[in-house]
């Protein structure tokens, strides 16, 4: 008897922990896993998929012109009969390609400025932020067209005046934030023991800043993909012939009479995931870290 | 006398990470008289804050609670929250530690009595208000009827508890539970509340449960007093008998630890309290015990009623039993010291609003005309009340913030010197903040927070690093194994070792202690003081020791420095001051400081 009661007992309770515990795992983690695996998709879109379905996105087929979804172009064609599939994963490589280090350029500036402006004496602080301020005031989307107007711009081009107008936020956010921890008595006794700025700086403030600039790194690369896109929404991101997100967006707009729903939807759904995801993940990181500052 | 409160076998379990629930407070019995002072005392982790907050039924949620609270015949464990509520602000009113925080700064005080009038009474508006001014009298406001429309911030520490106490009288309760009223006051002004609250009791003929971490804050005024240790009661009874006699080692041992004006050595509490988790069986205090014996490990004793007091002790201390802590005020041996820093003329003026691009307008000092020397191997001490510019005066000394005058540390001036031979002379003046937790970055392991200094030096290998951290490490007593923790995971007193530890590192031949102590326990104090004293000895150390606690300062200073209204009113031999205090505010807080009773009785 009892020989079976052990076995039963075992094989009945044990695999039900370990997923119980997986679950409830997942469950105090739900934003961030919701975060991560947005984030995975996006970038399987990006850079993945386009190896794994490699149909030509520029190949017209005109007898085939605005499908809606088929076994031959899953998710239908454009007005020239371009499948819409490769396109959207043409567009998602071209977006990224950008989005991304714009992103990284931003935060890198943002961390560095702030910095600099929390390390430095109290003048120099002040005539930095009042720089700032100024960039801050200029609406970037139109300084954005501005340029896009008088050159044609390259990915290079694209990166660095992304990257160069979406610092201010995270440069001042950082410059606050070193102003508070650097009255701190553990910054105090290191600066005691002949700790210089860059010492301070990294050792103390960047790694009690870990949280806030992680967080707020992830709504950057969201918000670099929506400027992208509202970029080439208006015809000024990524030029013609390569596509990505936001023209695509463009392109359906003008055929929106037809009501061609998977030519509006996909690059849609895609534009907002890249913001929910990095949203998300932001939110769900802010939650890990709340109770360590 | 009525019992006010009856609490019969209480037992509290709280729930604590995965392990589910852990009891924290086990079979307490505990009553309050009308008109009586009862003062629960305890160290953190005793149990007593819990025990106050059950009271009060406002546990944690998933808290367990069996036994019996009562409360003018209900039972407060077994009542509905609805019934809960009724009864608290009306039966039983509460003060804390921080009236900052208890009270709502956007609202004026005057509402806020208010409004604990109208909950449990109803009535007019025009009432309530009357109701508020005249508890504003009671509790001491002066000109009351001006004050009604200020807000908390417009009040002063002691004020704005004397706010509180009002508030919690509105609807003259049976019972006041006052956790920590005192702590974070000036001595003085903790006196005053003491008093005050002291006075309140008799005049409305009201029960008061007092918690506190202090035997010395009751020492006046309480009638009977309950000593708990890790969950469990050691000690209780009538508070004349137990201060003459304590009779159980950890209460003998809790009132050695206090510092007294004129002592000499405190007593040490050796080893930590235990965690929840891993309370031994026996008697919880036998490990830590100097007179434990074979048969205190095997079960919780009895308790053991002599005259005035009962103790949970299989042997407890006989009458006239005099610990290791009786020190008489002997005279400190003079000692000569070679001067090694000079302070002239200090004054110091923070920056008022700044312009836009500058231009910060000057305030009045915050430290004036300030001058002394300090000589090699010298303590000197720093008493004042808050504000009164003895931090002010530490940061200068420690060239942390501008200053006019001259600071000379072995007769070179700080005020010539720029970039390596500043950061090196600074270097040589070492500090340790009040707050253990603020001076750890949360992010760094305990071993990269003291091996800081030796790495900002250079020069030395990870192996070698390594072998100094643990070398430090056993000089403030801890095992060098608390290398990998994390700051969050010590504790308060550890917290300020490990500090200590670092401050050591750079090799300093001075160190500014700035409240050192005053956030942590009485006994945690007490072993700390102890360490600073054996490492002056032992590394020829100077300290500068600011302090609010006039006998902390007498425990450890050679010569104190009495500030007031940001000036040395007073400086003078330790013992001379104490003997012949010149100025009368010195005069006062001497007075105000824990006296050697037992001894001098």
């Amino acid at each position: 008897m009892s020989e079976h009661a052990i076995p039963t007992a075992t094989s009945a309770g044990m695999p039900a922990a370990p997923l119980a515990r997986w679950l409830g795992w997942i469950g105090q983690r739900s934003t961030l896993v919701a975060g991560l695996t947005i984030t995975a998709v996006i970038l399987f879109v990006g850079f993945i998929a386009p190896f794994l379905y490699p149909a030509d996105p520029y190949a017209i087929h005109p007898a085939h012109a605005l499908e809606g979804p088929s076994a031959a172009f899953p998710l239908g064609t454009d007005e020239l009969g371009r499948d819409e599939l490769a396109l959207l994963l043409s567009g998602g490589f071209a977006t990224l390609v950008v989005a991304l280090p714009a992103a990284i350029l931003a935060f890198v500036v943002g961390v560095a400025y702030g910095l600099a402006a929390g390390l430095a004496p109290a003048w120099l602080d002040r005539l930095m932020m009042r720089i700032l301020d100024a960039v801050l005031a200029l609406p970037s989307l139109i300084i954005l067209i501005f340029f896009a107007s008088l050159v044609t711009l390259d990915n290079t081009s694209l990166i660095l005046l992304l990257g160069l107008i979406s610092w201010p936020g995270l440069a001042r956010l950082v410059r606050n934030e070193a102003l508070a921890q650097r009255g701190r008595d553990f910054v105090l006794a290191a600066e005691q023991l002949g700790a210089g700025r860059m010492y301070i700086a990294r050792v103390h403030l960047l790694r009690v800043m870990a949280p806030v600039l992680v967080v707020n790194g992830t709504f950057m690369v969201g918000d670099s993909v929506f400027a992208l896109s509202s970029l080439s929404f208006l015809g000024l991101g990524v030029q013609p012939p390569q596509v990505s997100w936001g023209s695509l967006l463009e392109s359906a707009l003008d055929i929106i009479a037809l009501d061609p729903w998977w030519l509006i939807l996909p690059p849609g759904l895609l534009v907002f995931g890249s913001l929910l995801a990095a949203s998300l993940t932001g939110q769900g990181l802010l939650q890990r870290w709340g109770g360590h500052r | 006398m009525n019992i006010v409160l009856d609490i019969r076998d209480l037992s509290v379990s709280l729930r604590r990470g995965r392990a589910g629930n852990v009891a924290i407070l086990d079979d307490f019995n505990l009553t309050v008289k009308a008109g009586e002072m009862m003062a629960l005392v305890g160290e953190s982790g005793s149990g007593k804050t819990i025990a106050g907050l059950s009271i009060m039924r406002l546990l944690p949620k998933g808290a367990k609670l069996d036994g019996q609270i009562l409360l003018g015949g209900r039972d407060l464990a077994t009542l509905d929250e609805a019934a809960m509520r009724r009864v608290r602000g009306r039966d039983v009113g509460m003060v804390f530690q921080n009236p900052l925080a208890a009270l709502n700064p956007s609202r004026t005080v005057a509402s806020q009595i208010q409004e604990s009038w109208m909950v449990h009474n109803g009535g007019s508006l025009r009432a309530a208000r009357a109701r508020a001014l005249e508890l504003l009298g009671e509790v001491g406001i002066p000109e009351p009827a001006k004050r009604l429309d200020d807000y908390p911030h417009q009040f002063s520490g002691g004020m704005r508890q004397r706010v509180m106490i009002a508030m919690s009288l509105a609807c003259s309760p049976k019972l006041l539970i006052a956790d920590e009223p005192t702590t974070g006051l000036d001595p003085l002004i903790a006196r005053q509340i003491m008093a005050l609250i002291a006075r309140l009791r008799r005049e409305h003929d009201m029960g008061v449960l007092f918690v506190t971490h202090d035997l010395s804050v009751v020492e006046e005024h309480a009638d009977a007093i309950h000593v708990l240790y890790a969950g469990r009661s050691v000690e209780w009874g009538g508070a004349k008998g137990f201060f003459a006699h304590p009779r159980h080692p950890y209460s003998e041992a809790l009132l050695g630890s206090v510092a007294r004006v004129g002592q000499t050595r405190l007593q040490n509490i050796p080893g930590n309290l235990p965690e929840p988790e891993s309370r031994p069986p026996g008697c919880r205090f036998a490990p830590r015990c100097g007179y434990a014996k074979p048969p205190c490990e095997a079960a919780y004793p009895p308790a053991l009623s002599g005259e005035g007091t009962a103790a949970a002790c299989l042997y407890p201390l006989p009458a006239g039993h005099r610990g290791q802590d009786t020190a008489m005020l002997q005279g400190k041996t003079k000692r000569n010291f070679a001067a090694q820093l000079e302070v002239q003329d200090l004054t110091v003026r923070y920056a008022g609003q700044s312009g836009w691009f500058g231009g910060a307008a000057k305030l009045p000092p915050s430290l004036s005309d300030v001058a002394f020397t300090l000589g090699r191997g010298e303590c000197l001490g720093v008493v004042g009340e808050s504000g009164s510019g003895k931090s002010t005066l530490g940061r200068a000394v420690l060239q942390m913030i501008p200053y006019e005058g001259h600071v000379l540390l072995d007769g070179e001036d700080f005020a010539g010197k720029r970039g390596a031979p500043r950061r090196l002379q600074r270097r040589r003046i070492q500090v340790v903040f009040q707050d253990p937790r603020e001076s750890m970055n949360p992010r760094l392991s305990i071993g990269d927070v003291i091996a800081e200094p030796l790495r900002l030096k250079g020069g030395i290998g990870r192996a070698e690093e390594r072998r100094q951290v643990a070398m430090l490490l056993g000089r403030v007593g801890l095992n060098p194994e608390m290398a990998v923790r994390m700051p969050g995971a010590v504790s308060g007193g550890q917290a300020q070792r490990i500090a200590i530890a670092r401050a050591l590192a750079a090799e300093p031949e001075l160190i500014v202690l700035d409240e050192p102590t005053s956030s942590l326990d009485v006994s945690t104090q007490a072993m700390l003081l102890n360490l600073l004293k054996d490492l002056a000895v032992e590394a020829g150390l100077s300290y500068i020791l600011i302090s609010h606690d006039f006998a902390v300062v007498s425990y450890m200073a050679d010569r104190i420095a009495v500030l007031n209204a940001w000036r040395i009113v007073e400086m003078n031999d330790t013992e001379k001051l104490i003997q012949a205090p010149q100025h009368s505010y010195t005069a006062a807080l001497i007075g105000a400081a824990p006296q050697l009773h037992r001894t001098t009785r």
